[in-house]
C-alpha cells in the first residue's frame, strides 16, 4: 500500500466514514479517492473551522469523523478546537499537510507551518510527523486509536518529503 | 417575537429532532425552555452552529434544527454556501436574526445595515426559505419544515429583551448526552 492506501484503509478500519476538508494539492491524491470511494461522505468547506464544526456533529451523532487540511488552514481553525473539540473532547483525526519544511518555494506558508506543531503542543494536542512510509501504518492506526481513547483530536502531519509536496 | 417564545414554539415541533443551540442566549434560552438529551449547547466556537448541525444532518436520517444567530453567521457566511452544495433534507436552520451583537454591547450587524440572510440562503441554492416576524408565521412555517424535504432557512426577526441566567456550562456532559441519544 502507498501513503494514500494506508490512510484509507486506516479510516476504514476506524470506521471513520464521514470527511470534511478543504481542498489541498498535496494530498488530493488521498481526499480524491475517498471522494470516489462510495465507503466515505466527503464534504467540501469553505473554510477548515467549518470542517472541524461537521466532523463534529457527525461524531455527535455516533458517525466517526474525521479532517483534512493544510497547515495554513490549520491557523484557521483553532478556536474551533480550542473552544469545542478540546472542551467537549471530541477524537476527530486531523490530517495535515504540512508547509513551510523542506523543499517549500513559498515565504508566506513558512510562519504558519513552522508554528503549527508548537500551537498543537501549547493546545496539549497528540501531533505525528509522517517524512515517509515507514511504519506509517501503524503510526496511523495507532494515532486513530489514541484519538478516539482520548477523546481528543490528534494531528496527523504530512511532510513534502512523505507526498512529494507542491511544485513552483 | 421574543427569542425565548420562538424557542419554546420550536421544541413543540421539534419532538425527538436534535437541537443545535448557537452560544451565549440562545443555548441559555433553549436549556431554559426545555432542556433535553437531544439538545446540542455550544458554549463557544461562534459561527459554526450550522456547520455542526450540517455534519448531523448528513450522519441521521432524522430532521436536525439548527438555532443559529444573524452576528453568528456572519462570521461564518460559507456555511450557508456549504449547506447549499449539501442539499441536506433533513436540515432546517432557523436565524434568530436580532440585527445586533447583543451580547458585546448591542452594536449594529450587517442584518441593520441592509444584508438579507435568506436572500444569501437563496442564492446559495436554498430553495426554501422564509423570513418571519411573529409566532403566528414562524409556527406555519415550521408546520412545513418539520414535515417537507428542505434544507431550510428561516430568518425569525427577534427582539432583544434581556438576558436568562446562563445555562450550566457543561461541553463535555452534553456532547455525552447527545451522543448517548444515538449511539446506546
Amino acid at each position: 500500500m502507498d501513503w494514500t492506501e494506508i490512510i484509507i484503509d486506516s479510516l476504514k478500519q476506524s470506521d471513520t466514514s464521514l470527511i470534511a476538508y478543504v481542498p489541498d494539492i498535496s494530498i488530493d491524491r488521498v481526499t480524491s479517492k475517498i471522494d470516489e470511494d462510495p465507503y466515505f461522505h466527503l464534504v467540501s468547506a469553505t473554510r477548515e473551522e467549518e470542517a472541524i464544526g461537521i466532523a463534529v456533529g457527525a461524531y455527535a451523532t455516533g458517525r466517526n469523523s474525521a479532517v483534512f487540511m493544510q497547515s495554513s488552514g490549520f491557523g484557521n481553525s483553532i478556536n474551533a478546537i480550542a473552544s469545542l473539540c478540546i472542551p467537549a473532547r471530541t477524537p476527530i483525526p486531523i490530517f495535515m499537510n504540512m508547509r513551510g519544511g523542506p523543499g517549500e518555494f513559498n515565504i508566506a506558508q513558512v510562519p504558519m507551518g513552522r508554528a503549527t506543531r508548537p500551537i498543537l503542543d501549547d493546545l496539549g494536542l497528540v501531533h505525528f510527523t509522517l517524512d515517509d512510509e515507514y511504519n506509517m501504518d501503524k503510526i496511523v492506526n495507532g494515532a486513530i486509536k489514541l484519538c478516539h481513547a482520548n477523546r481528543q483530536p490528534v494531528a496527523i502531519c504530512m511532510t513534502q518529503l512523505l507526498h512529494g509536496g507542491k511544485l513552483a | 417575537m421574543l427569542r425565548f417564545d420562538a424557542t419554546k414554539l420550536v421544541l413543540t415541533h421539534a419532538s425527538n429532532s436534535p437541537i443545535v443551540g448557537n452560544l451565549g442566549p440562545t443555548t441559555d434560552e433553549l436549556w431554559h425552555a426545555g432542556h433535553r438529551d437531544r439538545n446540542f449547547y455550544t458554549y463557544g466556537n461562534m459561527g459554526l452552529c450550522s456547520s455542526i448541525a450540517l455534519g448531523m444532518a448528513v450522519s441521521t436520517d432524522e430532521k436536525v434544527i439548527s438555532l443559529d444567530g444573524d452576528g453568528s453567521l456572519l462570521m461564518n457566511l460559507g456555511a450557508i454556501a456549504t449547506i447549499g452544495r449539501e442539499q441536506p433534507r433533513n436540515l432546517v436552520v432557523i436565524v434568530w436574526d436580532n440585527e445586533q451583537w447583543g451580547q458585546t454591547g448591542h452594536q449594529d450587524s450587517h442584518t441593520a445595515k441592509g444584508t438579507d440572510l435568506e436572500q444569501v440562503a437563496q442564492s446559495c441554492s436554498i430553495r426554501n426559505t422564509a423570513t418571519v416576524r411573529d409566532i403566528e408565521s414562524l409556527d406555519e412555517v415550521m408546520q412545513k419544515a418539520m414535515n417537507e424535504d428542505g434544507p431550510w432557512f428561516i430568518v425569525a426577526k427577534i427582539e432583544e429583551q434581556g438576558y436568562m441566567p446562563v445555562s450550566p456550562i457543561e461541553p463535555e456532559m452534553t456532547l455525552y448526552r447527545f451522543r448517548n441519544s444515538f449511539v446506546s
